[in-house]
């Protein structure tokens, strides 16, 4: 290959991840409308707008304003963070089996929020909720890359993974046996399906600005995620330092994972099925990969969210069981795919 | 309603059917109130200060507590003392509580067990099984079957002046509310956690019925009860909304539904009537003290 060759497929290729950002860009816009416009009060498009813009009824302005905007853009956060969070991890650990649902965190910042709740220390619309759901995530991914060790194959993590949910899950009953809050149960179980429904701005402002920070400690480690493709001793003779690499995204993850649950409870998958979309389309630069992996989760949960509105049902689908339903499958497909290097790691 | 149990006790599956069927209601219950009163002639003699009671049920505590004699009352449910379930949860550390289990009240030799047909069902099977007398009592939809039930408690006890002059009470509650509500046909729903709304066959429908209310459920295709959605609420705009709670603490996600700011927005303290749960979980003589907060509410929120 000649160098005009070389610079040639580089701008087709600099060309299609530009245009495949564009295209999904669009369809978030494109969600994000169907979002404001779906919902169980039927309102034409055009009392949206106007309601959107402080025209119309005021029921109308209610309805779109505060009981559609804020599922909108939890939906639109939450499935962003979860889609970076899955590309930051599956770049760190060069594996792309990792997600934050895999190892655990959204079912330890559950936990967190849980004892919040049933134990009744604080109003579910104080910060107490995200703030201890953050910590709970950040010493799960921590156990987990404590206990998986620098170049953990596949098996180990996800073992560990599955060790730590299990965990967190039994931790979560514990707590809610010794509630006194009637209801702790059921309300937990709800909890733990994850939903977005009847959100406020209360919650928006709960959520958003943990989401923002864990999502700017991410993308700012995009460079090292690049490096640490050579593997661990070249990226550190370029001046990355591992350890530290670690430590952000470990404290990224937890801020956008824990504010994330704290509001919706545990959403699962996201993380894990939206770089791989994106991995055909970008490429294999994890760098490149993380914006057009958060799109991509924005896409999902909005899409997911939207579903749940559609789909006739007596009572209301959770929207992370319809993302666990797409998910899990999903996963076992990864896992047949990746069957040669699981095999490897056994033996 | 109430049944008193046969020596050998009518098959449980025919409950639900006697909620819904008027007349077979009443031929079972005047069938179980002779047996009731054969029952008590024949044991008289046993028990000249009144029959002990046991009551198992937190519903079935709140009549013994109202009507019995307390030296009657060997022992309430295990509930008894929450004040957020019972109305007469003060009233009740006056007595002791039990498990919840068959071994405390066998021990305890009452004349008569009160249960639920809610309760565990092992549990009532064990102690009819140990030749204990259980009266079972269901939950009541109507004011007509909490009359039943305060009359039926009060042959248990052995005191029906004092169901009769519960019943009394009532009744009066009922006018007095009536006289302030029935006027306007208010439209008022009663919501719930999560948005749960009470249709037709709740009691609270009945309490608003009595009073000359409308209940708003029925508007929002939720006649026989269910979960609305808050952007339906908000469409319909009743006059009033009924909960259970004033304040503005939301212990949990289902609470936050009723403290939603699209709800806070058209439903302020202004316009939400408070009645507490334990005045209107159970069917009993509470429900006059409900009658009477809800004439207090509704003059404060048509102030």
């Amino acid at each position: 290959m000649s160098v005009q060759d070389f610079a040639l497929a580089a701008e087709v290729a600099a060309r299609r991840r530009w245009s495949a950002t564009a295209a999904l860009l669009a369809l978030v816009v494109l969600l994000v409308v169907l979002s404001l416009g779906i919902g169980p009060v039927r309102l034409s498009p055009l009392a949206v707008i106007e309601a959107m813009f402080g025209g119309g009824s005021d029921v109308a302005q209610v309805i779109v304003r505060e009981i559609r905007l804020p599922r909108t853009i939890l939906a639109f956060a939450i499935g962003g963070i979860l889609g970076l969070s899955g590309a930051a991890l599956q770049g760190l650990l060069r594996n792309p089996l990792a997600s934050p649902s895999l190892f655990g965190a959204p079912q330890s910042a559950a936990f967190g929020a849980v004892l919040v709740i049933a134990l009744g220390l604080a109003d579910v619309r104080s910060y107490a909720l995200p703030v201890v759901a953050i910590i709970a995530a950040f010493g799960s991914v921590f156990a987990l890359l404590a206990i998986a060790g620098r170049n953990a194959g596949l098996l180990i993590l996800i073992l560990a993974g599955l060790a730590i949910s299990s965990f967190a899950g039994a931790a979560t009953a514990l707590v809610m046996n010794l509630s006194s809050n009637p209801f702790v149960v059921l309300e937990i179980a709800f909890w733990l399906l994850g939903s977005l429904e009847d959100r406020s701005f209360q919650h928006v402002a709960l959520a958003l600005p943990f989401i923002i920070a864990g999502a700017a400690v991410l993308l700012s480690q995009a460079s090292a995620f690049r490096a640490l493709t050579l593997g661990e001793e070249a990226a550190q003779s370029l001046g990355v330092d591992v350890g530290r690499l670690r430590l952000y995204v470990i404290t990224g993850v937890a801020l956008g994972v824990g504010g994330a649950v704290a509001v919706t409870g545990t959403i699962g998958f996201i993380g894990l099925v939206a770089p791989h979309l994106m991995r055909p389309v970008i490429g294999h630069d994890p760098a490149r990969l993380l914006v057009p992996s958060a799109l991509t989760g924005s896409a999902l949960l909005l899409a997911a969210d939207i579903a749940v509105r559609i789909i006739p049902s007596t009572s209301d689908i959770k929207v992370g069981v319809l993302t666990s339903i797409i998910g899990v499958p999903f996963f076992l497909y990864l896992i047949m795919r990746e069957r040669r290097a699981l095999g490897g790691g056994v033996a | 309603m109430w049944h008193d149990p046969h020596p050998n006790p009518p098959p449980q599956a025919g409950v639900g059917a006697h909620l819904f069927d008027g007349r077979h209601r009443a031929s079972s219950h005047l069938a179980a109130a002779i047996a009731i009163l054969l029952w008590l002639s024949s044991a008289s003699a046993a028990f000249a200060a009144g029959p002990r009671i046991v009551s198992m049920n937190v519903c079935s505590d709140q009549l013994v507590l109202s009507l019995a004699d307390p030296d009657q009352i060997l022992g309430l449910s295990r509930f008894s003392r929450d004040a957020w379930q019972s109305w007469a949860a003060e009233k009740a550390r006056n007595f002791p509580r039990l498990s919840g289990g068959a071994e405390d009240v066998l021990l305890l030799k009452p004349d008569i067990v009160v249960v639920s047909l809610f309760d565990k069902r092992a549990t009532r099977d064990l102690l009819k099984a140990n030749g204990l007398h259980l009266v079972e009592f269901t939950v009541p939809r109507t004011l007509d079957e909490v009359r039943d039930q305060i009359r039926a408690m009060g042959d248990v006890v052995r005191h029906p002046e004092r169901a009769q002059a519960e019943i009394t009470r009532l009744d009066a509650a009922i006018a007095r509310a009536r006289a302030v509500a029935s006027a306007h046909h208010y439209r008022v729903l009663p919501l719930e956690r999560r948005g749960f709304v009470s249709g037709d066959n709740s009691l609270i429908n009945s309490l608003l019925a009595a009073t000359g209310l409308t209940n708003a459920a029925g508007e929002l295709g939720l006649g026989t009860g269910g979960f609305a959605s808050l952007e339906a609420i908000v469409k319909l705009r009743p006059d009033f909304i009924l909960v259970s709670e004033a304040g503005d603490r939301a212990e949990d996600e289902g609470r936050a539904f009723l403290l939603h700011p699209a709800l806070e927005r058209f439903y302020p303290e202004a316009r939400r009537i408070v009645l507490p749960e334990r005045l209107t979980v159970c069917g009993g003589v509470m429900l006059a003290d409900a009658l009477d907060r809800l004439t207090e509410e509704l003059q404060r929120v048509t102030r």
